[in-house]
Protein backbone atom coordinates (compact mmCIF):
# COMPACT_ATOMS: atom_id res chain seq x y z
CA UNK A 1 0.00 0.00 0.00
CA UNK A 2 1.54 3.28 -1.03
CA UNK A 3 -0.11 6.25 0.54
CA UNK A 4 0.79 9.88 0.79
CA UNK A 5 3.27 10.49 3.65
CA UNK A 6 1.84 12.89 6.22
CA UNK A 7 2.24 13.80 9.87
CA UNK A 8 -0.29 12.96 12.55
CA UNK A 9 -0.19 15.73 15.16
CA UNK A 10 -1.57 14.68 18.55
CA UNK A 11 -2.32 17.17 21.32
CA UNK A 12 -3.35 16.07 24.81
CA UNK A 13 -4.92 18.91 26.75
CA UNK A 14 -7.37 19.77 29.51
CA UNK A 15 -10.92 19.46 28.22
CA UNK A 16 -11.65 23.06 29.17
CA UNK A 17 -9.36 24.26 26.34
CA UNK A 18 -11.26 22.42 23.62
CA UNK A 19 -12.90 25.32 21.83
CA UNK A 20 -9.85 27.58 22.20
CA UNK A 21 -7.49 25.01 20.67
CA UNK A 22 -9.90 24.14 17.87
CA UNK A 23 -10.17 27.81 16.92
CA UNK A 24 -6.36 28.05 16.78
CA UNK A 25 -5.97 24.84 14.77
CA UNK A 26 -8.56 25.77 12.18
CA UNK A 27 -7.14 29.31 11.91
CA UNK A 28 -3.75 27.77 11.06
CA UNK A 29 -5.30 26.13 8.01
CA UNK A 30 -6.04 22.57 9.17
CA UNK A 31 -8.73 20.84 7.10
CA UNK A 32 -10.20 19.07 10.10
CA UNK A 33 -9.54 17.37 13.41
CA UNK A 34 -10.64 14.45 15.58
CA UNK A 35 -11.29 14.74 19.30
CA UNK A 36 -11.57 11.95 21.83
CA UNK A 37 -11.91 12.07 25.58
CA UNK A 38 -8.87 11.01 27.54
CA UNK A 39 -7.59 10.57 31.05
CA UNK A 40 -4.21 9.82 32.50
CA UNK A 41 -1.30 11.12 34.50
CA UNK A 42 1.41 13.65 33.74
CA UNK A 43 3.47 16.42 35.26
CA UNK A 44 0.26 18.18 36.29
CA UNK A 45 -0.90 15.17 38.31
CA UNK A 46 -3.70 12.70 37.73
CA UNK A 47 -6.40 13.75 35.30
CA UNK A 48 -9.05 11.24 36.31
CA UNK A 49 -11.80 12.32 33.92
CA UNK A 50 -14.28 11.62 36.73
CA UNK A 51 -15.99 14.95 36.16
CA UNK A 52 -15.82 17.83 33.76
CA UNK A 53 -13.08 19.79 35.52
CA UNK A 54 -10.68 16.83 35.58
CA UNK A 55 -11.13 15.56 32.02
CA UNK A 56 -8.58 15.60 29.22
CA UNK A 57 -9.05 15.48 25.48
CA UNK A 58 -6.89 14.14 22.67
CA UNK A 59 -6.97 16.23 19.49
CA UNK A 60 -5.62 14.66 16.32
CA UNK A 61 -4.84 16.52 13.12
CA UNK A 62 -3.33 15.09 9.93
CA UNK A 63 -1.30 17.49 7.83
CA UNK A 64 2.06 18.24 6.24
CA UNK A 65 5.04 19.28 8.29
CA UNK A 66 4.50 23.00 7.61
CA UNK A 67 0.99 22.91 9.00
CA UNK A 68 2.07 20.93 12.07
CA UNK A 69 4.95 23.35 12.70
CA UNK A 70 2.57 26.34 12.43
CA UNK A 71 0.13 24.79 14.87
CA UNK A 72 2.82 23.81 17.38
CA UNK A 73 4.39 27.30 17.29
CA UNK A 74 1.02 28.85 17.82
CA UNK A 75 0.16 26.65 20.79
CA UNK A 76 3.37 27.48 22.69
CA UNK A 77 1.55 30.24 24.60
CA UNK A 78 -0.72 27.70 26.31
CA UNK A 79 2.06 25.40 27.43
CA UNK A 80 3.13 27.25 30.56
CA UNK A 81 -0.26 27.23 32.26
CA UNK A 82 -1.97 24.19 30.81
CA UNK A 83 0.88 21.73 30.29
CA UNK A 84 -0.08 20.48 26.84
CA UNK A 85 1.47 17.28 25.52
CA UNK A 86 2.17 17.60 21.78
CA UNK A 87 3.79 15.05 19.49
CA UNK A 88 3.80 13.98 15.86
CA UNK A 89 4.07 10.61 14.19
CA UNK A 90 4.61 9.58 10.58
CA UNK A 91 1.48 8.27 8.89
CA UNK A 92 0.44 7.40 5.37
CA UNK A 93 -2.77 8.88 4.12
CA UNK A 94 -4.56 6.19 2.13
CA UNK A 95 -7.49 8.05 0.67
CA UNK B 1 -29.44 19.53 65.49
CA UNK B 2 -31.33 19.03 62.23
CA UNK B 3 -30.01 16.36 59.91
CA UNK B 4 -30.83 15.41 56.36
CA UNK B 5 -30.10 11.72 55.63
CA UNK B 6 -29.43 12.31 51.93
CA UNK B 7 -25.94 13.58 52.85
CA UNK B 8 -25.03 10.04 53.94
CA UNK B 9 -24.77 9.15 50.24
CA UNK B 10 -21.90 11.62 50.01
CA UNK B 11 -20.19 9.82 52.88
CA UNK B 12 -20.77 6.49 51.13
CA UNK B 13 -18.98 7.89 48.06
CA UNK B 14 -16.09 9.31 50.07
CA UNK B 15 -15.53 6.01 51.87
CA UNK B 16 -15.67 4.08 48.58
CA UNK B 17 -13.02 6.43 47.18
CA UNK B 18 -10.76 6.24 50.22
CA UNK B 19 -10.97 2.43 50.34
CA UNK B 20 -10.29 2.24 46.58
CA UNK B 21 -13.53 0.45 45.84
CA UNK B 22 -14.12 -0.16 42.14
CA UNK B 23 -17.37 1.82 42.38
CA UNK B 24 -17.45 4.28 39.52
CA UNK B 25 -20.28 6.36 38.13
CA UNK B 26 -19.84 6.72 34.35
CA UNK B 27 -19.12 10.28 33.17
CA UNK B 28 -22.24 10.41 31.00
CA UNK B 29 -24.45 9.49 33.97
CA UNK B 30 -22.81 12.20 36.04
CA UNK B 31 -23.55 14.68 33.25
CA UNK B 32 -27.17 13.50 33.03
CA UNK B 33 -27.65 13.77 36.80
CA UNK B 34 -26.25 17.30 36.86
CA UNK B 35 -28.51 18.35 33.96
CA UNK B 36 -31.50 16.91 35.84
CA UNK B 37 -30.63 18.75 39.06
CA UNK B 38 -30.04 22.10 37.34
CA UNK B 39 -33.28 21.86 35.35
CA UNK B 40 -35.33 20.68 38.33
CA UNK B 41 -34.06 23.52 40.53
CA UNK B 42 -34.71 26.03 37.74
CA UNK B 43 -38.25 24.72 37.11
CA UNK B 44 -39.07 24.75 40.82
CA UNK B 45 -37.90 28.37 41.07
CA UNK B 46 -39.82 29.38 37.95
CA UNK B 47 -43.07 27.90 39.22
CA UNK B 48 -42.67 29.76 42.53
CA UNK B 49 -41.65 32.95 40.75
CA UNK B 50 -44.89 32.91 38.73
CA UNK B 51 -46.76 33.46 42.02
CA UNK B 52 -45.00 36.75 42.77
CA UNK B 53 -44.97 40.09 40.93
CA UNK B 54 -41.42 40.17 39.58
CA UNK B 55 -41.04 43.94 40.14
CA UNK B 56 -41.30 43.46 43.93
CA UNK B 57 -38.17 41.32 43.92
CA UNK B 58 -36.01 43.87 42.17
CA UNK B 59 -34.82 45.78 45.24
CA UNK B 60 -34.24 42.59 47.25
CA UNK B 61 -32.32 41.16 44.31
CA UNK B 62 -30.05 44.20 44.04
CA UNK B 63 -29.29 44.19 47.78
CA UNK B 64 -28.65 40.42 47.85
CA UNK B 65 -26.28 40.61 44.89
CA UNK B 66 -24.41 43.64 46.30
CA UNK B 67 -23.95 41.98 49.71
CA UNK B 68 -22.95 38.75 47.92
CA UNK B 69 -20.28 40.68 46.00
CA UNK B 70 -18.65 41.49 49.36
CA UNK B 71 -17.71 37.81 49.81
CA UNK B 72 -14.94 37.63 47.16
CA UNK B 73 -13.82 41.14 48.15
CA UNK B 74 -13.34 39.97 51.75
CA UNK B 75 -11.91 36.57 50.80
CA UNK B 76 -9.26 38.02 48.46
CA UNK B 77 -7.28 40.12 50.99
CA UNK B 78 -7.58 37.34 53.59
CA UNK B 79 -6.01 34.83 51.19
CA UNK B 80 -3.48 37.28 49.76
CA UNK B 81 -2.19 38.87 52.96
CA UNK B 82 -3.08 36.50 55.81
CA UNK B 83 -2.51 33.38 53.75
CA UNK B 84 0.43 34.87 51.77
CA UNK B 85 -0.86 33.33 48.53
CA UNK B 86 -0.09 34.78 45.12
CA UNK B 87 -2.50 37.14 43.37
CA UNK B 88 -3.85 34.62 40.84
CA UNK B 89 -4.56 31.88 43.38
CA UNK B 90 -6.12 34.34 45.86
CA UNK B 91 -8.39 35.77 43.16
CA UNK B 92 -9.38 32.37 41.82
CA UNK B 93 -10.22 30.97 45.28
CA UNK B 94 -12.10 34.20 46.14
CA UNK B 95 -14.20 33.72 42.99
CA UNK B 96 -14.99 30.10 43.94
CA UNK B 97 -16.23 31.23 47.37
CA UNK B 98 -18.20 34.17 46.01
CA UNK B 99 -19.91 31.90 43.50
CA UNK B 100 -22.49 29.35 44.63
CA UNK B 101 -23.09 25.59 44.70
CA UNK B 102 -26.39 24.26 43.41
CA UNK B 103 -25.99 20.93 45.22
CA UNK B 104 -25.33 22.59 48.60
CA UNK B 105 -28.45 24.69 47.99
CA UNK B 106 -30.39 21.52 47.08
CA UNK B 107 -29.36 19.85 50.33
CA UNK B 108 -30.59 23.00 52.13
CA UNK B 109 -33.98 22.72 50.37
CA UNK B 110 -34.15 19.02 51.25
CA UNK B 111 -33.56 19.88 54.92
CA UNK B 112 -36.31 22.52 54.87
CA UNK B 113 -38.65 19.90 53.39
CA UNK B 114 -37.76 17.48 56.15
CA UNK B 115 -38.33 20.14 58.84
CA UNK B 116 -41.58 21.24 57.13
CA UNK B 117 -40.36 24.85 56.97
CA UNK B 118 -41.61 27.22 54.27
CA UNK B 119 -39.29 29.37 52.19
CA UNK B 120 -39.64 32.02 49.50
CA UNK B 121 -39.54 30.00 46.29
CA UNK B 122 -37.99 32.87 44.38
CA UNK B 123 -34.71 32.32 46.29
CA UNK B 124 -33.72 30.24 43.28
CA UNK B 125 -33.56 33.42 41.20
CA UNK B 126 -30.88 34.68 43.57
CA UNK B 127 -29.00 31.43 43.07
CA UNK B 128 -28.66 32.38 39.41
CA UNK B 129 -27.84 36.03 40.10
CA UNK B 130 -25.16 35.22 42.67
CA UNK B 131 -23.24 32.96 40.31
CA UNK B 132 -22.23 35.78 38.00
CA UNK B 133 -20.67 38.77 39.86
CA UNK B 134 -18.16 36.73 41.87
CA UNK B 135 -16.60 35.27 38.73
CA UNK B 136 -16.26 38.72 37.17
CA UNK B 137 -14.81 40.18 40.40
CA UNK B 138 -12.36 37.25 40.64
CA UNK B 139 -11.03 37.94 37.16
CA UNK B 140 -10.69 41.67 37.82
CA UNK B 141 -8.81 40.97 41.06
CA UNK B 142 -6.48 38.55 39.28
CA UNK B 143 -5.78 40.92 36.41
CA UNK B 144 -5.59 44.11 38.45
CA UNK B 145 -3.63 46.67 36.42
CA UNK B 146 -2.42 44.09 33.94
CA UNK B 147 -5.09 44.16 31.25
CA UNK B 148 -5.41 41.22 28.89
CA UNK B 149 -8.76 39.89 30.11
CA UNK B 150 -10.49 37.78 27.50
CA UNK B 151 -13.95 39.07 28.41
CA UNK B 152 -15.65 37.52 25.41
CA UNK B 153 -14.59 33.98 26.30
CA UNK B 154 -15.24 34.54 30.01
CA UNK B 155 -18.75 35.96 29.61
CA UNK B 156 -19.60 33.24 27.12
CA UNK B 157 -18.44 30.64 29.65
CA UNK B 158 -20.45 32.30 32.45
CA UNK B 159 -23.73 32.81 30.61
CA UNK B 160 -23.70 29.84 28.28
CA UNK B 161 -21.93 27.36 30.53
CA UNK B 162 -24.41 24.60 31.35
CA UNK B 163 -25.09 25.75 34.95
CA UNK B 164 -26.47 29.19 34.24
CA UNK B 165 -27.98 28.18 30.93
CA UNK B 166 -30.04 25.31 32.37
CA UNK B 167 -30.98 27.17 35.55
CA UNK B 168 -32.22 30.18 33.60
CA UNK B 169 -33.90 27.94 31.00
CA UNK B 170 -35.68 25.97 33.74
CA UNK B 171 -36.72 29.21 35.47
CA UNK B 172 -38.24 30.60 32.29
CA UNK B 173 -40.05 27.36 31.42
CA UNK B 174 -41.36 26.99 34.99
CA UNK B 175 -42.40 30.65 35.06
CA UNK B 176 -44.21 30.39 31.70
CA UNK B 177 -45.93 27.12 32.62
CA UNK B 178 -46.99 27.99 36.18
CA UNK B 179 -47.88 25.36 38.77
CA UNK B 180 -50.82 23.96 36.76
CA UNK B 181 -48.95 23.80 33.48
CA UNK B 182 -45.97 22.02 35.00
CA UNK B 183 -48.11 19.27 36.62
CA UNK B 184 -47.38 16.63 33.94
CA UNK B 185 -43.66 17.03 34.67
CA UNK B 186 -44.04 16.89 38.46
CA UNK B 187 -43.41 13.15 38.66
CA UNK B 188 -40.09 13.37 36.89
CA UNK B 189 -38.63 16.63 38.12
CA UNK B 190 -40.05 17.11 41.60
CA UNK B 191 -40.97 13.68 43.01
CA UNK B 192 -37.72 12.06 41.91
CA UNK B 193 -35.56 15.02 42.91
CA UNK B 194 -34.29 13.69 46.20
CA UNK B 195 -33.39 10.29 44.77
CA UNK B 196 -31.39 11.88 41.98
CA UNK B 197 -29.74 14.20 44.50
CA UNK B 198 -28.71 11.11 46.48
CA UNK B 199 -27.06 9.54 43.41
CA UNK B 200 -25.35 12.83 42.58
CA UNK B 201 -24.02 13.11 46.14
CA UNK B 202 -22.64 9.57 45.86
CA UNK B 203 -20.67 10.65 42.80
CA UNK B 204 -19.60 13.90 44.49
CA UNK B 205 -18.26 11.82 47.37
CA UNK B 206 -16.18 9.72 44.97
CA UNK B 207 -14.76 12.85 43.32
CA UNK B 208 -14.18 14.63 46.63
CA UNK B 209 -12.37 11.65 48.18
CA UNK B 210 -9.35 12.16 45.93
CA UNK B 211 -9.29 15.82 47.00
CA UNK B 212 -9.64 14.98 50.68
CA UNK B 213 -6.66 12.65 50.46
CA UNK B 214 -4.54 15.54 49.16
CA UNK B 215 -5.69 17.91 51.89
CA UNK B 216 -2.49 17.78 53.89
CA UNK B 217 -0.59 19.29 50.98
CA UNK B 218 -2.70 22.44 51.02
CA UNK B 219 -1.53 23.65 54.42
CA UNK B 220 -3.38 24.53 57.59
CA UNK B 221 -4.29 28.04 56.48
CA UNK B 222 -6.37 26.90 53.51
CA UNK B 223 -8.16 24.27 55.61
CA UNK B 224 -9.09 26.90 58.22
CA UNK B 225 -10.14 29.29 55.46
CA UNK B 226 -12.34 26.60 53.87
CA UNK B 227 -14.29 26.28 57.14
CA UNK B 228 -14.11 29.86 58.43
CA UNK B 229 -15.12 31.62 55.22
CA UNK B 230 -18.50 29.83 54.88
CA UNK B 231 -19.34 30.65 58.50
CA UNK B 232 -18.62 34.34 57.90
CA UNK B 233 -20.58 34.33 54.62
CA UNK B 234 -23.50 32.52 56.25
CA UNK B 235 -23.67 35.12 59.04
CA UNK B 236 -23.78 37.79 56.33
CA UNK B 237 -26.65 35.90 54.67
CA UNK B 238 -28.65 35.44 57.86
CA UNK B 239 -28.38 39.15 58.72
CA UNK B 240 -29.24 40.21 55.15
CA UNK B 241 -32.21 37.81 54.94
CA UNK B 242 -33.54 38.88 58.30
CA UNK B 243 -33.14 42.60 57.48
CA UNK B 244 -35.04 42.11 54.21
CA UNK B 245 -37.88 40.43 56.10
CA UNK B 246 -37.41 36.94 54.65
CA UNK B 247 -38.83 33.93 56.52
CA UNK B 248 -36.64 31.62 58.63
CA UNK B 249 -36.40 29.25 55.64
CA UNK B 250 -35.56 32.12 53.28
CA UNK B 251 -32.82 33.55 55.53
CA UNK B 252 -31.41 30.04 55.97
CA UNK B 253 -31.30 29.45 52.20
CA UNK B 254 -29.65 32.82 51.60
CA UNK B 255 -27.03 31.93 54.23
CA UNK B 256 -26.51 28.55 52.54
CA UNK B 257 -26.08 30.26 49.16
CA UNK B 258 -23.55 32.76 50.50
CA UNK B 259 -21.70 30.04 52.39
CA UNK B 260 -21.47 27.61 49.46
CA UNK B 261 -18.47 27.54 47.13
CA UNK B 262 -18.72 26.69 43.46
CA UNK B 263 -17.04 23.63 41.97
CA UNK B 264 -18.74 23.40 38.56
CA UNK B 265 -19.10 26.88 37.03
CA UNK B 266 -16.19 28.61 38.77
CA UNK B 267 -13.44 26.07 37.98
CA UNK B 268 -14.24 26.17 34.26
CA UNK B 269 -14.49 29.97 34.14
CA UNK B 270 -11.34 30.52 36.24
CA UNK B 271 -9.31 27.98 34.28
CA UNK B 272 -9.98 29.97 31.13
CA UNK B 273 -9.78 33.49 32.55
CA UNK B 274 -6.97 33.05 35.13
CA UNK B 275 -4.89 30.17 33.71
CA UNK B 276 -1.89 30.80 35.96
CA UNK B 277 -3.93 30.03 39.10
CA UNK B 278 -3.48 26.49 40.41
CA UNK B 279 -6.85 24.70 40.07
CA UNK B 280 -5.84 22.04 42.61
CA UNK B 281 -5.92 24.69 45.36
CA UNK B 282 -9.30 26.20 44.58
CA UNK B 283 -11.08 22.92 43.78
CA UNK B 284 -9.39 21.20 46.71
CA UNK B 285 -10.64 23.86 49.11
CA UNK B 286 -14.16 24.20 47.68
CA UNK B 287 -14.89 20.54 46.95
CA UNK B 288 -12.54 18.77 49.36
CA UNK B 289 -13.28 20.89 52.42
CA UNK B 290 -16.07 23.45 52.12
CA UNK B 291 -18.63 21.24 50.41
CA UNK B 292 -18.48 18.43 53.03
CA UNK B 293 -18.22 21.02 55.82
CA UNK B 294 -21.36 22.75 54.57
CA UNK B 295 -23.53 19.68 54.08
CA UNK B 296 -22.61 17.97 57.36
CA UNK B 297 -22.02 20.84 59.79
CA UNK B 298 -22.67 24.16 58.09
CA UNK B 299 -26.26 23.64 56.97
CA UNK B 300 -27.56 22.55 60.41
CA UNK B 301 -25.63 25.47 61.97
CA UNK B 302 -27.09 27.98 59.48
CA UNK B 303 -30.62 26.73 60.19
CA UNK B 304 -30.00 27.15 63.88
CA UNK B 305 -28.60 30.66 63.27
CA UNK B 306 -31.66 31.61 61.20
CA UNK B 307 -34.04 30.32 63.87
CA UNK B 308 -32.09 32.13 66.57
CA UNK B 309 -32.09 35.55 64.86
CA UNK B 310 -35.78 35.27 63.99
CA UNK B 311 -36.58 34.44 67.62
CA UNK B 312 -34.31 36.89 69.43
CA UNK B 313 -33.43 39.38 66.68
CA UNK B 314 -36.39 41.67 67.20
Amino acid sequence: MNGQPMLLLTIISEAVLESTLIDEIMAMGAKGYTISEARGRGTHGIRSGKWSASGNIRIEVVGDSDLCRHIVDNLQKYERDYGLLIFTSQVELLN
Amino acid sequence: MSFEPVVLFFLLGVIAGLLRSDLKIPGSIYEALSIFILLAIGLKGGVELSKYPVGDLLLDGVIIVLVGALIPLVAFPVLRYLGCMNRADSASIAAHYGSVSVVTFSVGIALLGQEALQFEGYMIVFLVLLEIPALVIGVILARHGQGGIRWGRLLHEVFFGKSIYLLVGGLLIGWAAGSEGIKPLDNLFFDLFKGVLALFLLEMGLVASSRIAELRAYGVFLILFAMGMPLFSAALGIITGWSLGLSVGGSFLLATLYASASYIAAPAAMRIAVPEANPALSIGASLGMTFPFNIFLGIPIYLWMAQWIHTYGA
